[in-house]
């Protein structure tokens, strides 16, 4: 006997196998993004061009490189909010330790993405052994990196501050590979890792166990707090990994880097069908999430809306999607 | 409340959760002055129907009446209004606030300016219980620190506080020890003799024969029958369909010098205060006691859980330092027991059947961290035909949403396929029916006949003494006494558990 | 350590009553514990700095500039003993700081009305957060990070730019630079608080915060509850709003963001638990003033402001530790 109820859209669902209300969400994101492109064309000309498309996509990369580390700590209940000074700290570490040389491309990124991991292990480890709750741990875990991202560079006047990110890291945001440009292939090639670990290996399945039922998993031979700690890790490696590709992108660190994308990486993963309480919900959804979400924020933009009307709109987006798709469970 | 008359009805009564039938056309009448007992397996409806019957659910279809008049109950306030008082199976006492507290939710002492005085709560508490005899309970105690037991009492006391002349009782007796019972049924006695009405589920035979005047059956969510004398073996053919000849198989033979599988010398830890013993293969080992002895102190610590201080633990000859469940299960122990609360019933609710059943041998069905479908699907296949799980299809349907014996069934088939020769079973019979209990000891006759080392814990003494070769009699952290053979009878059993110590 | 701790499951309250007492209590006794240390050490280090002790001005400034943080602080740990939270604190202190600096002008009848206005203005928006939560079911951080993004930007479109102005009159009255009357404000909370606690609404609150599905089946209205709850939320983060309007003598419709972090770090500091049913107001109250005397110390002790943030997340942290460790301690010793 089960004490949950089922919307419309699960028994809609269930007419074949395969049809799984969890995909039907990721479709419906997947929707929501081409019905925006459609909007747009109608009301802009060009907005659905290449270009433009282009555009959009490798904005909504960003957003959905910092979602895919939101996702995995929420699929387990959790929530990161420090993602947006490690990426801030990560995209000045970068530029100040390679100086702009290429041949301090790797090292620098590589230290980088150390330092997201390091930030990670912290987070987790409190989390997951101390039993600090998220919430805290990483938003006190955010001010922290301010500071030091703050104070180390001296609020970003040091001498090496002012350094651009090397030629050959930037450069990947101004080639294309058979037509498409490198850095979408490196977030479709991340989304097909992420995807790929969520369902096909052992550590995604214990990832969507702990969610569910932490408890049952660790008596079942999960090492719940390890997957844990493993899972805020990743969070601050893709938040480094973001700090990167907009270094990358703008070609210099600037403060307050980071900052819009803790709120829109969430609401990607939400629209994504992935469930602010754990255990459900894909990656594949939240990087369609994001796509739609920086159409929309694109198209407010193109239609000259002011700030404060997108802020609004935004906000009245998100209201809409939960609404229609983000129902609670009944209980008996 | 005349005796005689109608205190409540429900006639045709179905109810559904997201497609499963929990109630489908149930009828029920319950008179003022008599006490009816509600049985069945699990999952056929009695705690759906004590729901609705209690103003907390509402039924799909059907009618309610209370003393002949059609009510439509908007809630459990509502329920309360017309006298009706719920002890429902899960526990409803807030953990962080005092006994005193829950007792008076709602209804607390208020002074001259209608606000709450947190003064008298306690005191006024205590007053209850001395009215009720209500021993060894601390009003100013927070009620989670309260045992199951005691907490259960506090419920059953907050019911009767309220005076109903209608009392629902949803498994009342499920943690309760044998003279907490007595102190039960004597105000449910009391309660009939003042002509009150009492309905109450119980799976145990003997409390249902001694306690009802009538028995009502349910099946598949419908009532089957209605008596007022029923033996046990009609009541099991009624409630299953099936006819059960004898509850307890035939012990299998007690294994002489067989490899020692399990030892435990002088464990230390919390609760534990040196506990020693063997376990064999093919062996049935009971371990028996009064409640909180440290009986689920050592099952968690055998298993990793809980870190032991001092003594050793040895699996198959070799001393082993067990730092979690991933160890134990990888030396070939397996863990089933009965989470107090019962709301976390071990399974990932929002999961499919099939990754509910291979969440312990992930290592077995892939290769280098990456799962090989068709081993898991062969894997998950084979344990589903094995124990009849009813699933439409495995791989995508969630297992929230089978019925609670075929979920009990993919529990079980989690430990079965890691395999284990060491099994620790913890009260596993908890609340579980008449027929089910009977699958229950068939499977564990079989496994110590396959060779397989059980270590049994039940709450229930008879359950020990009919199934196990040799009993361990565990008070205040250390094994009191050794039964084997003959003389591990419920009576000695029980004798041994409160005996005092010698010197 | 068992798992159920750290994960997330229930822990079991200790068992001697004493102790029992020990640990409601203590995050409260904590929080002021913190707070008194802090409060002396600022002392020290401000008498080094200057060569004397804080007067009646400094202390009436801290009172003055942690009052806002502190009645968002008291709403959001409302909201926290039922297992929710509420990020659009900060989108409603915004909103009520830029009407009040648009609209408010010197006169009784503008003051006291639109000080009316604004707050029902607050508990209206909490209300549709508590309605949305309660009655469509959607979960709480969602929600109110939607509507927190509603209300910045109404707060935009109100006052596009820092400025407006607030009354002397109001400012006098509210947050006097030279007399203390916030802690008369103070005060007021506290009794409310207490009294609070005594009402039903109060009652329900903890029990919801414990167990929904217990609560209701003991018939509380569980969703009439929590809309009443996130309404008192945002009553309380305009009336946040006014006093940081009154403070400032002046609207900024972006202030609000930082009332986010800082009510829950105070409610953290408060001793509230996130898993609801546990805590009091009072220790988020002093949490509230935790955090603003800490600005102080880390000023007098010479900090670079830059590396303010560092000292406050790290902070949090040791607070947090801390109080678990006491609460594990205080459990061990019964287990």
């Amino acid at each position: 006997m089960t004490r949950f109820g089922s919307t419309a859209s699960e028994r809609f669902a269930r007419l074949g196998d395969g049809i799984t209300p969890d995909r039907l969400r990721i479709v419906a994101a997947f929707g929501a993004a081409i019905l925006i492109f459609g909007v747009g064309a109608f009301l802009h000309h060009g907005f659905a061009s290449v270009a433009s498309i282009e555009a959009i996509l490798t904005v909504a990369s960003f957003v959905g490189l910092v979602a895919a580390g939101q996702t995995f700590v929420i699929l387990v209940g959790g929530i990161d909010l420090s993602m947006p000074w490690v990426l801030n700290a990560a995209a000045v570490l970068l530029a100040t330790s390679s100086l702009g040389h290429n041949d301090r491309a790797i090292p620098a990124i590589l230290l980088a993405l150390g330092l997201g991991l390091t930030v990670g292990l912290v987070n987790g480890v409190a989390i997951a052994y101390f039993a600090v709750p998220a919430v805290v741990m990483t938003l006190a875990m955010n001010g922290i990196m301010e500071g030091l991202t703050l104070g180390v560079s001296k609020g970003l006047t040091c001498a090496s501050c002012g350094s651009y990110a090397p030629l050959a890291i930037q450069n990947v945001y101004h080639t294309k590979v058979v037509g498409i440009p490198t850095d979408l292939l490196l977030w479709l090639g991340v989304t097909l890792l992420v995807g790929f670990v969520l369902s096909m290996t052992t550590f995604g399945r214990k990832i969507y166990a702990t969610g569910n039922n932490p408890l049952a998993s660790y008596l079942s031979g999960v090492r719940v707090r390890g997957v844990t700690v493993a899972l805020y890790m990743l969070s601050g490696m893709f938040a480094a990994l973001a700090g990167i590709a907009l270094v990358a992108y703008g070609g210099q660190p600037s403060l307050g880097l980071g900052d819009p994308y803790l709120f829109q990486s969430i609401a990607a993963a939400v629209i994504g069908g992935v469930s602010i309480l754990g255990g459900r919900g894909h990656y594949f959804g939240a990087a369609a999430g994001a796509i739609t979400l920086v159409a929309l924020i694109t198209l407010l933009e193109a239609e000259n809306m002011p700030e404060y009307g997108r802020s609004i709109v935004y906000g009245v987006t998100i209201l809409a999607i939960l609404l229609l798709f983000g129902r609670k469970e009944k209980a008996a | 409340m005349t005796k005689e008359q109608t205190a409540i009805e429900a006639f045709n009564v179905s109810r559904s959760f997201g497609g499963v039938h929990a109630l489908t056309g149930a009828s029920l009448t319950a008179r003022f002055g008599e006490v009816q007992a509600l049985v069945g397996e699990n999952g056929a409806g009695k705690s759906t129907l004590i729901k609705i019957l209690g103003g907390v659910a509402r039924p799909d279809s059907g009618t309610i009446k209370v003393r002949g008049e059609d009510v439509a109950l908007s809630g459990p306030s509502a329920a309360r209004a017309l006298k009706i008082g719920t002890v429902f199976q899960e526990l409803t006492l807030f953990p962080w606030l005092t006994v005193a507290e829950n007792l008076f939710i709602g209804t607390e002492p208020r002074g001259r300016t209608r606000l709450i005085r947190r003064r008298l709560l306690a005191a006024r508490a205590q007053d209850v219980f001395d009215q009720f005899a209500v021993r060894g309970i601390d009003p100013r105690e927070l009620a989670g620190s309260l045992t199951l037991a005691q907490r259960q009492m506090v419920e059953v006391t907050s019911a009767f506080l309220h005076d109903p002349e209608i009392l629902l009782l949803d498994e009342p007796t499920s943690a309760l020890a044998e003279h907490d019972v007595a102190w039960l049924f004597a105000l449910v006695r009391a309660l009939r003799d003042r002509d009150g009405c009492v309905i109450f589920t119980s799976h145990r035979w003997a409390e249902v024969s001694s306690l009802a005047d009538r028995i009502t059956i349910l099946r598949n969510g419908t009532d089957v029958a209605t008596r007022s004398q029923l033996d046990e073996s009609e009541a099991v053919t009624l409630m299953t369909g099936r006819t059960i000849d004898r509850l307890y198989p035939d012990r299998p033979a007690t294994p002489r010098g067989t490899e020692v599988m399990l030892e435990a010398e002088r464990l230390e830890g919390p609760r534990l205060r040196g506990v020693s013993f063997s376990l064999h293969r093919g062996e049935i080992v009971g371990i028996a006691g009064l409640a909180g002895q440290g009986q689920r102190e050592l099952f968690m610590s055998l298993f990793g859980v809980n870190r032991v201080s001092r003594g050793e633990i040895r699996v198959r000859g070799v001393a082993r330092r067990l730092k979690g469940p991933a160890d134990a299960i990888r030396l070939g122990l397996a863990i089933s027991f009965v989470p107090e609360d019962r709301k976390t019933e071990g399974l990932m609710l929002g999961m499919s059947v099939r990754d509910n059943l291979t969440l312990a041998v992930l290592a077995r069905i892939s290769r280098g961290g990456v799962i090989r479908r068709s081993r898991e699907v062969a894997v998950a296949t084979g344990v589903i035909d094995r124990l009849q799980i009813r699933t439409r299809n495995s791989a995508f349907q969630e297992v929230g949403e089978l019925s609670g014996g075929n979920q009990q069934k993919v529990l079980i088939g989690r430990w079965l396929l890691i395999e284990p020769d060491i099994l620790l079973l913890f009260d596993i019979t908890r609340g579980v029916d008449i027929a089910t209990k009977h699958d229950i000891y068939k499977l564990l006759a079989q496994l110590a006949e396959d060779g397989k080392a059980v270590l049994f814990y039940s709450s229930e003494t008879e359950e020990i003494a009919k199934l196990c070769h040799r009993v361990l009699v565990i008070r205040e952290g250390r094994i009191a006494a050794e039964l084997a053979g003959e003389a591990a009878d419920a009576e000695s059993i029980v004798a041994a558990a409160i005996r005092d110590r010698h010197s | 350590m068992s798992a159920s701790g750290a994960v997330g499951g229930w822990e079991q309250p200790p068992t001697k009553r004493w102790k029992q007492s020990l640990v409601q209590g203590s995050p409260v006794l904590l929080a002021l514990l913190i707070l008194v240390t802090l409060m002396v050490l600022y002392i020290v280090l401000f008498d080094a700095q200057l060569g004397r002790l804080p007067g009646l001005f400094e202390w009436t400034s801290v009172v003055n500039t942690g009052l806002p943080t502190a009645l968002v602080a008291v709403g959001q740990s409302i909201v926290v003993l039922t297992r929710g939270i509420d990020l659009s604190v900060g989108g409603i202190v915004d909103v009520s700081n830029a009407f009040a600096a648009t609209h408010i002008h010197a006169g009784a009848g503008s003051m006291l009305g639109w000080t009316l206005v604004i707050l029902l203005y607050g508990a209206g928006a909490g209300a549709i957060n508590g309605a949305l939560i309660a009655y469509a079911r959607l979960q709480p951080i969602l929600v109110t990070l939607a509507t927190l993004s509603i209300w910045q930007g109404v707060a935009l479109e109100v006052l596009p730019q820092p400025g407006g102005t607030i009354p002397t009159t109001y400012t006098n009255l509210l947050a006097n630079p030279n007399r203390p009357w916030g802690l008369v404000a103070i005060g007021a909370v506290a009794l409310l608080w207490f009294v609070f606690r005594r009402t039903s609404l109060g009652v329900n609150v903890y029990a919801i915060g414990n167990d929904e599905y217990a609560a209701r089946a003991h018939g509380i209205p569980v969703r009439r509850v929590k809309v009443a709850t996130y309404a008192l939320s945002g009553l309380l983060a305009a009336a946040g709003g006014l006093f940081l309007a009154a403070s400032t003598t002046g609207g900024d419709p972006t202030e609000g963001n930082t009332f986010v972090l800082t009510s829950i770090a105070a409610v953290v500091l408060g001793g509230v638990s996130f898993q609801g049913g546990r805590g009091s107001a009072l220790g988020a109250l002093a949490g509230a003033f935790i955090l603003t005397i800490l600005v102080n110390v880390l000023f007098f002790a010479n900090v670079n402001p830059l590396y303010q943030p560092f000292f406050q997340g790290l902070f949090l942290v040791i607070a947090v530790l801390l109080g678990s460790l006491l609460g594990r301690i205080i459990r061990r010793s019964s287990a």
